[in-house]
């Protein structure tokens, strides 16, 4: 197996394996290595599925050679965060108390990729509970702090850690995350990928771990944005096992726009670290060849507290069997076996009155992105925290995130893109957020980006 | 010198749910902290009472009558 398949994007993967110049087994077997050997370096890892993984491949290799080619998947191996039900491993959350968790069905967007005849060849770690429980250090997983495969003192992100880390270091093509506010934005950003938070609804979450009924999407992470929008064609869709799911159909469309028209909230980059704020500026350059940017004036909301009322308060009640019965002293992070009590002390007034303004949000925000095709905005604040450090985050209270919260708050689509490195050698990134059910906007408009950018070509030396 | 921190009848009561609900199993430490993001909680509750609203400014409904179909 040649290694130079390790980080090719599946645009190229796809038709190697249509065209039976790669076989879907021996670059299962190539991933299956590469997961087995590298996947504990990183804590990438939770369950390795070979048998599975071997078994899906040889079906794939058997209907490529009979000539029922699937589609841009078909053979192509990935990896799922652990909150995906799968019937044949354990499904652990991240979360020591559920550590030997079993469900007998396969979540939907499973389903949906084994029809699109991707290989499923592993669980992938995660932050305990996605980050539900005020996590505020890399270490809040069972299975240890996910490590960035550019820096090994540094962390990936979370709570889709082990997906940020697994396609990063080449262990997978693809994987899927899920993101409530910044669980896939976060390990792509601090990763060096693409990442595609899709708008609540587009696709199903039957199977996924709910943190919050409201706010959690399932997307991918990939080497590109292009690749995002060849997964997210598979698993987007109407489910009758989710209510939330949307009836509206999806198609990937790759049709190139010659110009964008881009809005830039006036204060985003405030409290980036100034690497951040130069490679923006940069790439802001770069967009400015095919886009006209606009600074954007946001009406004044408490954005941030709505959102993260939001989320505290259904986190809480999803997981009030764990909480009220004082299984938080079985999570990793100390602060996660007890900060979660303080969330009974958020009045249902307070929280119906961050319901209802959501619903402000999404009317004054939509009325801001009809003028443009996304907004622009810093992926993250900061290159990736080191180990070992608590760091700062939205969620709790400690660091600014407007775009997040609305974002995660009205459900919509976003997808980031590395857009350079910081002074510690890791990858920064830029986000395109678009209004609802505008994935294709946005993913062509970081399509743009990267075709005048090369950030995405270069990848971490694992050895 | 520090700053005298400001009587909060509201944050004190907050507070007293959390530690008569779960106080035995919690530390004096963690107590502490408690408090401290009670205190959070309830400013960011603050900003949002801030914002008026009225009687037609509902929540998205995600709510449907449900009845087994045949």
């Amino acid at each position: 197996m040649k290694a130079d398949v390790v980080f090719k994007p599946l645009r190229e993967l796809g038709p190697l394996l249509e065209s039976r110049k790669l076989s879907p087994v021996e670059l299962t077997e190539h991933f299956l290595e590469r997961l087995e050997r590298f996947g504990p370096r990183y804590n990438a890892v939770v369950t390795v599925m070979r048998e599975h993984g071997l078994a899906q491949a040889r079906r794939a290799e058997g209907e490529i050679a009979a000539g029922r080619y699937r589609g841009p998947l078909h053979g192509i191996p990935y990896g799922a965060k652990d909150l995906l039900a799968t019937a044949g491993a354990p499904t652990t959350w991240g979360a020591a108390p559920y550590r030997t968790q079993r469900f007998d069905f396969d979540a939907t967007v499973i389903s949906r990729l084994e029809e699109a005849g991707a290989v499923l060849v592993a669980k992938l770690s995660m932050i305990e509970l996605a980050g539900g429980m005020g996590y505020r250090q890399p270490t809040a997983s069972f299975t240890g702090p996910c490590i960035n495969p550019w820096d090994a003192n540094a962390w990936t992100g979370g709570s889709s850690s082990g997906s940020g880390a697994a396609v990063s270091s080449g262990l997978v093509p693809f994987a899927i995350g899920s993101e409530t506010w910044g669980s896939i934005l976060s390990p792509a950003g601090y990763c060096g990928l693409a990442g595609l938070r899709p708008t609540y609804g587009r696709v199903s979450r039957h199977g996924a771990m709910a943190l919050c009924w409201s706010l959690d999407k399932l997307g991918p992470l990939a080497q590109t944005a292009d690749d995002c929008g060849l997964v997210l064609d598979a698993i987007a869709g109407p489910d009758p096992k989710d209510p939330t799911a949307s009836p509206r159909p999806y198609r990937y469309e790759t049709l190139d726009r010659k110009t964008f028209r881009f809005g830039r909230i006036r204060s985003v980059t405030d409290g980036c670290e100034e690497a951040v704020v130069d490679n923006f500026a940069r790439s802001l350059g770069v967009l400015g060849k095919f886009a006209t940017i606009e600074e954007v004036t946001l009406p004044d909301l408490p954005y941030e507290q709505i959102t993260r009322t939001i989320l505290q308060v259904e986190a809480s009640s999803a997981f009030e069997d764990l909480i009220g019965s004082g299984g938080i002293a079985g999570l990793t992070a100390p602060e996660d076996r007890h900060t979660p009590y303080a969330r009974d002390a958020i009045l249902a007034k307070d929280y119906l009155k961050a319901v209802r303004l959501r619903t402000v949000m999404a009317r004054e925000i939509d009325r801001v992105l009809e003028r443009y095709d996304a907004l622009v905005a810093p992926g993250r604040i900061n290159e990736a925290p080191v180990l070992g450090q608590e760091f700062r985050s939205a969620i709790g209270a400690t660091a600014k995130d407007v775009m997040g919260a609305i974002g995660n708050g009205a459900g919509l689509p976003a997808v980031c893109v590395p857009n350079g490195f910081g002074v510690r050698g890791l990858p920064t990134s830029i986000q395109f957020m678009g209004r609802a059910w505008e994935e294709n906007t946005v993913l062509a408009a970081a399509r743009a980006y990267q075709s005048l950018t090369d950030w995405h070509t270069r990848h971490p030396k694992v050895l | 010198m520090s700053e005298a921190v400001k009587p909060d009848p509201e944050a004190d009561a907050l507070f007293e749910i959390v530690r008569r609900r779960y106080g035995d199993r919690l530390t004096p430490a963690q107590l502490d902290e408690l408090r401290k993001i009670v205190a959070g909680q309830l400013e960011a509750a603050r900003a949002l009472r801030a914002v008026t609203l009225t009687n037609v400014d509902e929540p998205m409904q995600p709510f449907a009558p449900y009845r087994t179909e045949p």
